[in-house]
């Protein structure tokens, strides 16, 4: 436990000294959700549905560059020799380096979603606070499967690139899911009537945690 | 004396069966009513698809096997297995649409069990471009097979949020259900045997050329320049 806690705030010092991943993940989601706000139109009126897409589009292209900074960063330096030779179990390092991904996203989100609701309030007809037990699942299911692909990635020659290759068709369930819930929570249903997409975003984010804890120790001892 | 090879064996077998297959189709299985002869692509596209599904199956076998051994032959045996599943489901995609456009009247709809096996085509697309994209061997084998594992997981979450989709929103096209004549059986069973004694023989010659390229390579090594 107290590796756990070593580690997060060892990335945690790290990711504050050097502020730029988090700065361009938030510049970046602002980015899209302006040409997202172009492409609809002056005036045009889109459904919850789609503006439950756009968010969630803009959240996961935020979501890469800090994803890909978890292991670039133990790079430099090869700084990751001693994480590999400190006696911590690897499935400690795989759960403390998704709970700092956890964190910053949520951070971004603390951000990108009220920004959301500014530029695009006149679309959603409904809001309810169970649209934070939807981030909270979002994140927990992409923050796990994201640490594991960009642990593979930062071996690669072409991390950046690559990450997003992985990423996306393996979490395309995930967004449906995500994206059909706030679709709905943005019309203004029950909570009743998202709560089964919610199970599965939850089933999602459990497999993926239990694979990332088992098969994590393979892609640490290759980096 | 010439002595006969498994793999020439093999080879005749899947001849064999594929003639008699292709014979069987199209002269002794009768023209569906509805569709007419365009129904008859379903006899390749089935059998392709299963047979796909299961060298994907197999990679995820291989792929633990690999972690756990750690010898390279898993990663070869996991790596072929996905190119030949690839194969199948690009195929399986290209049939499919072919049989659409005069039933359904278009190429491409985002029907489930569409949306599903394109989304398995990504999956394993993006695995082989991981294996481009890292040099050394012992690196790629552990990487690939983590990514061939967590494509497979993923599967059945693909399929459900698939058919999920479907029970919320209407469909548009209905996969009209066909009952299956005793003869029209037949037939996809035929190409099923065909299609995964073909899919062993491509998993063999694979296989081998990998291992030859090995051989090769450090060869090559050892003599330097």
């Amino acid at each position: 436990m107290g590796a756990f806690v070593g580690l997060i705030k060892k990335d945690l010092t790290v990711a504050l000294r050097r502020k730029e991943t988090f700065v361009s993940m938030v510049f970046f989601a602002i980015l899209i959700l302006f040409i997202m706000n172009m492409a609809i139109g002056m005036g045009e009126k889109i459904s919850p549905d789609m503006a439950a897409g756009i968010l969630w589009v803009a959240v996961l292209f935020s979501s890469i560059s800090g994803l890909g900074s978890t292991f670039s960063m133990e790079k430099t330096n090869r700084c990751i020799d001693g994480l590999l030779i400190s006696p911590v179990h690897s499935a400690t390092v795989f759960l403390a380096k998704m709970t700092v991904n956890l964190a910053f996203l949520s951070l971004a989100e603390m951000i990108i979603v009220p920004l959301f609701l500014v530029l695009y309030g006149n679309h959603v007809q409904s809001l309810h606070l169970s649209l934070l037990l939807i981030i909270l699942l979002l994140n927990l299911g992409l923050t796990s499967i994201g640490t594991l692909i960009s642990g593979i990635t930062a071996g690669s020659r072409r991390n950046d690139v690559l990450l997003p290759i992985l990423l996306f068709p393996v979490i395309t369930p995930l967004i449906a899911f995500t994206i059909k819930a706030t679709g709905a929570l943005f019309a203004g249903a029950p909570f009743q009537e998202y709560a089964p997409w919610l199970k599965l975003t939850a089933a999602f984010a459990l497999i993926f945690s239990t694979a990332g804890y088992f098969l994590f120790e393979h892609v640490l001892r290759e980096n | 004396m010439s002595r006969i090879r498994p793999i020439g064996l093999l080879s005749s077998v899947s001849i064999a069966l594929f003639a008699l297959s292709i014979y069987y189709v199209l002269l002794v299985v009768p023209v569906e009513r509805e569709m007419g002869i365009v129904q008859k692509i379903f006899y390749l596209h089935v059998p392709m698809a299963i047979t796909g599904f299961i060298f994907f199956f197999l990679a995820f076998l291989f792929s633990i096997f690999y972690l756990k051994r750690q010898n390279r032959k898993w990663d070869i045996f996991a790596a072929s297995s996905v190119e030949i599943g690839l194969l199948l489901t690009t195929l399986v995609l290209i049939t499919g649409s072919i049989w659409a456009r005069p039933i359904w009247n278009t190429w491409w709809t985002w029907d489930p069990r569409l949306t599903a096996t394109f989304i398995l085509w990504l999956i394993y697309s993006a695995y082989l471009i991981l294996r481009l994209s890292v040099d050394n061997e012992g690196k790629r084998a552990v990487f690939c097979a983590v990514m061939a594992i967590v494509g497979f997981v993923d599967v059945p979450i693909v399929f459900l949020s698939a058919r999920i989709w479907r029970s919320i929103h209407p469909v548009v096209v209905k996969t009209r259900s066909i009952a299956i004549e005793p003869k029209m059986g037949i037939a996809l069973l035929l190409f099923m045997a065909a299609f995964i004694s073909l899919g062993a023989i491509l998993l063999w010659l694979r296989t081998s050329l990998s291992i030859f390229e090995g051989k090769l390579l450090s060869l090559e090594k050892q003599g330097g320049n």
